[in-house]
């Protein structure tokens, strides 16, 4: 199954923080329990909104919100990696890739409507990073919710193209009060949580977090990167696109050099609107049907709600810990497939796995940014 | 980086009427300039003005590079799949956000407006490029502060250089709008308003289908000083023929007596902006078969500063 001449990475470290969990172990273990994140609105004054509720992360004072927050998370998620890897605090000469949807455009937005100051400069994560790690090779990509997902392929070109020996892949996103906003405002009603693939989901609700993974040329892994496909459908600003989509699983699959029937479980997208979830389920049962396989499908937004630029690598984190211990978390809350999910195979309990070897990990974008990546299971 | 070449170049800026202008003195305002009536075609009306702007370069560069049909100015002449889009934008879509947050804090969300939705999202400008030149390679937007621009360069030679794509369009764009002029702290007569694009594409391929390619990227290194990263994008090659640099930053013993040009003295301050139109400066400056190398350097103290070498494609 494994052609020789693939390349493949170590993921040789793993950090993580969302609304449910603290730490990439916490945060696997509470997705494996089936805990949810999922709390009405109290970062935002909640009676502006029609949506009144969010998967945030409880760390600011009662009623008040306060800048800066997704560049804590990704500080935190960072030296967890890199503790886990065991490669030491200093970044210096070590490229880190930050994906973020929404930068710190939250911190941007207090300072407009005069709730705290905040330096333009601190909009992308460079500052920041060279201040705590010493960091000066820094890359922070906007590229909607695919972004993470999107820097990870870039890291993997840039240990390929033999930059260096260790590339350090992070995303991070707090919840904006204008994409919440708009979020809210064009969705049919009021959002109460993510249902990723049910028959009565609603919509899709934000969510605050940060992952960070630390990728080698050599040395012990957490999991293997096989590949990372990375596409744009060019057709719409913000709809997904089935051929777009399958385009990207297809070449995820060549890069890695394995078939289709190889992959044991597909981390999906899985953002509970009927757009997404029509066309990944779709692209899906495109891929697999015919092949004689039927992955397990599985979506953690259901418990950290849409984490926007980090939700690819927050999935590619839990991915690894579920193929590392077998263990794969359900859909929180799926109770009833919609129609067009009825043909995969949906994890609706924690389902334990032990001869997975093989994870798909898929994130979607605005502007149809897709960007699709398989994983392996680790040696340690 | 090696063999990727500076294919086609172009701006979309009232203070730029071609790329050349970057390296005379300022000839003022381009009268009347709207890059939507030069553009032309649909789907524009919703779009912000660092979208426009920046497609408009896109547009440019596309048909200098002769992948355009300048009749239609809609593509493709590229193979949709292998091109790519990677766009350099700090301030970009700040005038959505704010305004949105703004509507929100002052009432209910009901202030929002929904056609608004698209601009909230960074990425719009290289997503927008995409669906109008029907690009699917991949899509990528950096927003890496004061040397984003570079640093864009640079990830868009590694898309070509990892086998991903066979050319990218390359943008910096930065708009001026009272939102930016307001969190920049600077009046609107010291930001520049406009986007700069280039493709790039592996020379050899670009040679062959008839193309002639302006320059050639060099070494780039991203360092915690100007110093650092130019002596490392220099190597051990001799001193450039022109460095193109802020005029306050401290130059390294070998770049001294170096000619040096700051473009943002002249155009104002360019953010995301800055990296690429100094590509395109560059790019000029080796196609008037002046004394090479170019050497681009940008960035800032407090983050990471990057400096890219340009060189002659020698005849």
């Amino acid at each position: 199954m494994l052609a020789q001449a693939v390349q493949r990475w170590p993921i040789a470290g793993l950090g993580a923080i969302a609304s449910n969990a603290s730490g990439a172990a916490p945060l696997f273990e509470a997705l494996c329990a089936g805990h949810s994140g999922l709390s009405p609105l109290y970062g935002f004054d909640a009676g502006r909104f029609r949506t009144r509720h969010a998967y945030e992360i409880d760390d600011r004072p009662a009623g008040a919100d306060v800048p800066g927050r997704a560049t804590q998370w990704l500080c935190e998620a960072v030296a967890e990696a890199v503790h886990d890897a065991g490669i030491g605090a200093d970044l210096s000469g070590i490229p880190v890739l930050i994906g973020t949807g929404l930068r710190e455009l939250r911190s941007i937005e207090m300072r407009w409507t005069d709730a705290a100051d905040f330096p333009l400069s601190r909009l992308h994560f460079g500052p920041a990073l060279r201040e705590r790690f010493g960091a000066e090779t820094t890359y922070t990509v906007s590229n909607a919710c695919s972004a993470s997902l999107y820097t990870l392929g870039m890291g993997a070109d840039l240990l390929a193209g033999g930059a260096g020996d260790t590339v350090i892949i992070a995303g991070t996103d707090s919840i904006s009060m204008s994409m919440f906003g708009l979020m809210d405002r064009v969705q049919p009603g009021a959002v109460d949580r993510v249902r990723p693939f049910d028959r009565n989901r609603r919509g899709v609700l934000m969510g605050d977090g940060a992952a960070a993974v630390v990728l080698r040329r050599d040395g012990p892994a957490r999991a293997w990167l096989r590949s990372v496909a990375l596409n744009c459908d060019a057709r719409s600003e913000t709809a997904p696109d089935l051929a777009g989509i399958t385009a990207a699983i297809a070449d995820a699959h060549t890069r890695a050099g394995i078939e289709p029937a190889d992959v044991d479980v597909v981390f999906a997208h899985g953002t509970g609107t009927a757009l997404n979830d029509e066309a990944e389920a779709a692209a899906l049962a495109k891929t697999f049907t015919g092949t004689g396989a039927r992955p397990l499908v599985t979506a953690i937004k259901s418990m950290t709600g849409h984490t926007s630029g980090a939700s690819g690598l927050m999935s590619l984190v839990v991915a690894a810990q579920a193929l590392g211990t077998g263990r794969i978390p359900p859909i929180a809350g799926l109770t009833d497939p919609a129609g067009e999910a009825q043909d995969l195979r949906l994890v609706t309990s924690l389902e334990l796995c032990p001869d997975a070897v093989l994870a798909q990990i898929q994130a979607f974008g605005f502007g149809g940014v897709n960007a699709v990546a398989i994983v392996e299971k680790g040696d340690r | 980086m090696t063999g990727v070449a500076v294919v086609g170049a172009g701006v979309a800026s009232p203070m730029l009427g071609s790329p050349a202008d970057l390296l005379r003195p300022p000839a003022g305002r381009v009268a009347g300039f709207d890059p939507a009536a030069l553009l032309g075609g649909r789907g524009l009306r919703y779009k912000d003005r660092a979208t426009r702007l920046g497609l408009l370069a896109a547009a440019r560069a596309l048909e200098d590079a002769g992948l355009l049909d300048p009749a239609t100015t809609a593509g493709p002449l590229v193979p949709p799949a292998g091109t790519g889009v990677v766009v350099s934008s700090n301030l970009g879509n700040l005038d959505t956000v704010c305004r949105t947050a703004g509507a929100i804090a002052a009432g209910t969300v009901a202030g929002a407006s929904p056609i608004d939705l698209p601009n909230a999202s960074s990425n719009v400008i290289a997503s927008s490029i995409a669906i109008r030149f029907g690009l699917r390679g991949p899509n990528v937007m950096v927003c890496n502060g004061a040397s984003s621009g570079l640093d864009a360069a640079f990830l868009a030679a590694s898309l070509i250089g990892a086998g991903r794509v066979r050319a990218v369009v390359l943008v910096g764009v930065e708009p001026v709008n009272e939102v930016v002029e307001n969190l920049a702290r600077t009046p609107a007569r010291e930001l520049f308003d406009g986007a700069a694009a280039v493709v790039l594409e592996p020379e050899a391929s670009a040679r062959a289908r008839g193309a002639v390619p302006r320059a050639r990227l060099g070494h780039y290194a991203r360092r915690a000083s100007a110093a650092g990263s130019a002596g490392r994008a220099l190597g051990h090659g001799g001193p450039p023929g022109l460095w193109l640099a802020g005029r306050t930053t401290a130059a390294p013993p070998a770049l001294v007596h170096v000619h040096r040009e700051d473009l943002e003295a002249r155009l104002g301050a360019a953010s995301g902006a800055l990296g690429v139109l100094q590509v395109v400066a560059g790019a000029c400056w080796l196609g008037d078969e002046r004394d090479g190398p170019v050497l681009a350097t940008a960035g800032a103290a407090a983050d990471g500063v990057s400096s890219l070498l340009l060189t002659s494609l020698g005849g």
